[in-house]
């Protein structure tokens, strides 16, 4: 009995010793919270310094030019740059910022389905990303929603010079990044300059940016690129540039390990801003952007926050989205119909299905060239009897549901580089048989599958990417399709570093993957028949001289309206060779909480992430944070 | 017993180092392997922009040499002797001072050991949580079973346990986010992450709008903890039965109320019903810990319920709530198998001792059966519990691969499936190198364990 008591004091000591611990612990980790608060808290009340100390210089000037009598000239510019912004991106801004439940405050909560390396432009490679920078760094130009025309954003206007080799922009005086600094014209050579930099981890985008001879900052407001030679995109690529301050990054080419090491460096003159420009992690499991309180639009952005959380598995995501914890929800098209029939989901939600001009189009590759010698596919009648064997139209209904378009070519449809008299190539056995047979192919052993003059039969292996549902579904149901017309063909679905050795080895028959697209869309690396070399994206082994010399001319030509008849010309070629058998562009179908108002389709896709921010919360759905 | 230690520390080298060389001649050998091409993924590249990347990645990482010098220089990399490394990948002079450089992540494109010092503690906090939870619940009910062996509690927990013990973790992850978690059914629980966007702006313990309404939420904390615990410790049998079928049924009644208002229709029946057995069989069970356990945290869950429908104003529930919030799901799925498991071993292993020579001895010399089972039966079947743990550590590492993904936790095991599904070479050998070092670590830690709890091991 006495050493049982004794245990149990002992016991009880113990308990008594971990819980002060564990109370310790919690205190500490209490100070500790309330130590970062206050240095956040510190940090805002410096930046809040240095804005009234930059006010008070401007008011200092603004008496000088009282004093000396200059006014009415300032007012006279002022007024003058105020006339030409009629016609700047904000335009859709304006018209949604006058509706009248227009209200701003809460906030936008988004998902991502797998988790950001790093936030820091140039060094990041993802998707993702991408749509966080797009909301913190601006560029010179931006296309409107609308006409799919270039308007300026931080440029006030712009000039071409004859030959087509350089473009000067000039900028907006009143834009500043949104630690304060302004934007001027050196940002940009600066921009160029740190891109251009070998120490910097940025290859990819120092290869699309090496057509671009020059950038030099005329005086504070004017910049001027001079390209290397004529190329159709000139205005593309520099008014997409992203302009990064040089007064942050400039100090990370003496220390690149810095810089390309980083999780999130994240600066800019954009409408929404990181908290803390230098801290973000990725262990947060989230991303999160502030309002930038010094803006310099003239329309600001709805939101007071963007939060992006980090949700990898399906159905976490989507009961995530029911709960109304996050406000968009991406569907696959057996979901998305699925979804449709959920009478509770709907009651609350928006759900949109639209054709994104950056989505792209899904193919099969047929592999003209396997070691030295020329594949069955290297005959025209073959791959254009393949084309006609594949249903795309069924495809569409049956795996897509009907989410989806047939393609007709690598150009979007609603793009001007497509010629509209050309169409897709229907579904047609008898033509295909002919076809075939055209080519020597025939069943003459009569078990059902065709042999080619050499005696062969006609069997292929379909390489594909084994984790898309969707795509497996498809190849199955082709490998019917064609065994109808006598050719076996074998799916082999395939991991993706493997399918990429594959491709760089040109070790396949023949192949579905996707491109992307956008709205005026280069084919040189996958059709010019210079890019069949060891790891061009020309895997398939495919050459004519004639679309060759259209490619060359069309990159090579200024001039939109004759450039544009080139592309038509290039398309028809594609269409009568068919390289590839274009199959489908998907839609994208998404749900959208009913909270968000002013949503639309646009040429460009749905508005809910555009920027200027067109999207926001009428007062009585705000939610209480 | 210091040379002991020193001898198996000085193992482990040679074992880690089989570890690193198989893991990397399975990379290497790998469909697809590591090359700087498969570095190269996006597939919308100019081929320039490709050959200047895959330049790039060579002169970083040495890819282009072949595999067995890659391994030496790897090796050479994250031993703290050996020869400088040079910024453009040459060698450099011998030294033995260099540090370990367990080199940088090719994906991320950071240091690995920022990347580990990251994830770890977040799998760690899991694993520690769970492994305290599975011993204590695994010994209660283990303990329990076997002193009435093949009474009701023996048989009804085994048929329990064998049941837990099958269910996937995958399976079981997603049907609670889809029970407990989703405005479907019943929204009790958050459905991912560690911790709400809302409450990092919060205080740190929970925030109540006044003095007064902290002292109500006290007062009905203590009372009612102070009547379950009671009931549960001294009540009569027949008592609490009643009890807890009353507050089970109550309870589920309540759940159904949730889901379908307050009008009594057939679901409000059956989960009455169900919550009714439920809490009347845990209110029989015959060991008193456990119940007083399961009686306590009932009683908090009451006692919070209580105190907001009598008008307590919570502001805020504060971080530490929030984040213990987010950790009920998780440990939960991480425990249960384990727990069940455990709970069978410690059944079989007490039921073998207690049959033993030495416990009937005890027993004829007339010591009560209490120290029989507590001081001779129990230390004795610790031993395979004990090797057991051993295996526990790196079986929960895997295990929070699966937790962690369902639950959208960034932990080490979310990190492990990424580095080999994205062919990162550094961060799978560092990966596992850890891991492998964490199990080795667990096997050491085991067998002094048994040199503690039994006298007869030694290791002099």
């Amino acid at each position: 009995m006495n050493t049982a008591r004794g245990g149990g004091s002992r016991w009880g000591l113990w308990l008594g010793f971990g819980l002060v611990t564990v109370l310790l612990v919690l205190m500490m980790i209490q100070v500790d919270r309330q130590w970062q608060r206050m240095a956040e808290m510190t940090r805002i009340m410096q930046e809040q310094a240095e804005d009234i100390r930059r006010t008070r210089g401007l008011l200092r000037d603004l008496e000088q030019t009282l004093r000396s009598g200059d006014l009415r000239v300032a007012d006279a510019s002022v007024r003058a740059s105020t006339g030409v912004s009629g016609l700047d991106a904000f335009e859709r801004a304006r018209r949604a910022a006058a509706r009248p439940d227009y209200a701003s405050g809460d906030w936008l909560m988004l998902a991502f389905g797998t988790g950001l390396r790093t936030l820091t432009p140039l060094v990041s490679a993802d998707a993702y990303a991408s749509e966080v920078q797009a909301y913190v760094i601006e560029s010179l130009l931006t296309r409107d929603p609308d006409t799919l025309e270039w308007r300026g954003l931080v440029a006030e206007d712009w000039s071409i010079s004859e030959d087509g080799l350089t473009i000067t922009f000039r900028l907006r005086r009143d834009v500043n990044f949104s630690d304060g600094e302004r934007l001027t014209a050196r940002d940009l050579a600066f921009t160029f300059e740190f891109i251009m930099n070998e120490v910097i981890a940025a290859p990819r985008s120092r290869a699309y940016l090496s057509k671009i001879k020059s950038v030099t900052a005329l005086d504070d407001h004017t910049v001027e690129f001079v390209f290397a030679e004529p190329y159709f995109n000139s205005l593309q690529l520099a008014g997409t540039l992203d302009i990064l301050p040089e007064h942050f990054y400039r100090r990370y080419l003496d220390d690149p390990r810095a810089f390309n090491e980083s999780r999130g460096l994240l600066l800019g003159s954009g409408p929404y801003r990181l908290a803390d420009p230098e801290g973000w992690t990725p262990d947060q499991g989230r991303v999160e952007l502030v309002r930038n309180p010094r803006y310099w639009g003239p329309v600001d952005p709805s939101f007071d926050r963007i939060v992006w959380r980090v949700i990898e598995n399906d159905s976490a995501r989507l009961t995530t989205f029911r709960n109304q914890d996050i406000d968009v929800y991406g569907a696959r098209p057996r979901e998305y119909q699925r979804l449709l029939d959920d009478e509770g989901l709907r009651e609350r939600t928006l759900n949109f299905e639209y054709m994104s001009p950056t989505a792209g189009y899904s193919y099969i590759a047929w592999n003209q060239q396997r070691g030295d010698a020329p594949t069955r596919f290297a005959d025209p009648r073959v791959r254009l009897a393949m084309s006609h064997l594949t249903d795309v139209q069924r495809v569409i209904e049956e795996v897509l549901l009907g989410y989806a378009e047939p393609a007709v070519s690598p150009f979007s449809p609603r793009s001007p580089q497509h010629d509209p008299s050309l169409q897709s190539i229907e579904y047609d056995l008898e033509r295909a048989r002919e076809l075939l047979r055209e080519a020597g192919f025939e069943d003459r052993s009569g078990d059902g599958v065709l042999q080619g003059p050499d005696g062969q039969p006609f069997e292929f292996e379909m390489t594909f990417f084994q984790d898309n549902e969707d795509t497996r579904r498809m190849v199955l149901f082709l490998r019917d399709l064609y065994a109808r017309a006598g050719i076996v063909m074998r799916p082999r679905p395939t991991e993706w570093s493997v399918m990429l050795e594959n491709i760089q080895r040109k070790d396949f028959d023949a192949i579905t993957l996707g491109w992307t697209s956008g709205i005026e869309i280069d084919i040189f690396q996958m059709f010019h028949s210079s890019q069949t070399l060891e790891g061009g994206d020309n895997f398939i082994g495919y050459r004519n001289p004639e679309l060759d010399r259209l490619i060359d001319a069309a990159r090579a030509e200024v001039d939109e309206d004759k450039r544009m008849m080139l592309w038509q010309q290039a398309e028809r070629i594609l269409v009568a060779d068919q390289p590839y058998t274009f199959l489908f562009r998907r839609n994208t179908l998404a749900f959208v909480d009913e909270r968000i108002a002013n949503l639309e389709n646009t040429p460009l896709g749905l508005n809910l992430m555009s920027v200027p921010v067109e999207v926001y919360v009428p007062a009585p759905l705000q939610r209480k944070r | 017993m210091l040379l002991y230690l020193l001898r198996r520390a000085v193992l482990m080298v040679p074992t880690l180092f089989g570890i690193t060389l198989v893991v990397f001649v399975v990379m290497a050998a790998a469909p697809g392997g590591i090359s700087s091409q498969s570095l190269v993924d996006g597939m919308n590249l100019e081929p320039e922009t490709r050959q200047a990347l895959e330049d790039y990645y060579n002169r970083l990482y040495g890819l282009d040499q072949p595999a067995p010098v890659q391994y030496v220089r790897w090796l050479n990399n994250i031993s703290p002797v050996g020869f400088e490394r040079e910024a453009d990948g040459t060698l450099g002079a011998f030294t033995l001072f260099k540090g370990s450089d367990l080199g940088v992540s090719f994906r991320y494109g950071r240091p690995v050991t920022d990347l580990l010092a990251e994830r770890l503690p977040i799998t760690l906090l899991l694993n520690l949580l769970s492994i305290p939870l599975i011993y204590a619940v695994a010994i209660a009910i283990g303990v329990q079973a076997a002193r009435a062996r093949g009474g009701r509690f023996d048989v009804a927990s085994n048929v329990f346990l064998l049941g837990l013990w099958s269910v996937p973790t995958m399976l079981a992850g997603v049907l609670f986010i889809g029970f407990f978690a989703s405005e479907q059914y019943w929204r009790w629980f958050p459905t991912a992450g560690l911790v709400r966007r809302e409450a990092v702006d919060q205080t740190f313990l929970p925030w109540l709008a006044s003095g007064t309404d902290l002292l109500v939420l006290f007062a009905l904390l203590g009372l009612s903890t102070a009547l379950l615990v009671w009931a549960a410790a001294r009540a009569p049998r027949r008592a609490r039965r009643y009890g807890g079928a009353a507050l089970g049924a109550a309870l589920g009644y309540l759940m159904a109320a949730d889901l379908q208002g307050s009008t009594p229709t057939i679901l409000h029946g059956i989960l009455g019903l169900i919550g009714a057995g439920v809490t009347g069989a845990v209110a029989g069970i015959p060991s008193k810990a456990l119940r007083i356990v399961l009686a306590g945290g009932l009683a908090i869950g009451v006692g919070v319920g209580l105190a907001r429908v009598s008008g307590v104003e919570i502001v805020h529930g504060g971080y530490l709530l929030d984040r213990a919030w987010h950790l009920v799901l998780p440990v939960i799925a991480l425990s249960y198998g384990g727990l069940a498991f455990l709970a069978k071993l410690t059944r079989s292993s007490l039921l073998e001792n207690l049959a033993a020579d030495y416990a009937r001895t005890a027993r004829a010399k007339g010591v009560d059966e209490e120290t029989v089972l507590w001081r001779h039966v129990f230390r004795n079947s610790l031993l395979p519990l004990i090797t057991v743990s051993a295996t526990l550590l790196p079986s929960l590492l895997a295990g929070s691969v699966i937790v962690e993904s369902i639950f959208s936790i960034d932990g080490m095991g979310k990190l492990a499936v990424e580095a080999v599904q994205t062919r990162d070479r550094e961060l799978v050998l560092s990966v596992t190198l850890i891991s492998g070092l964490l199990t080795l670590a667990g096997y050491l830690l085991a067998d002094i364990a048994y040199a503690i709890a039994d006298p007869r091991v030694s290791y002099d």
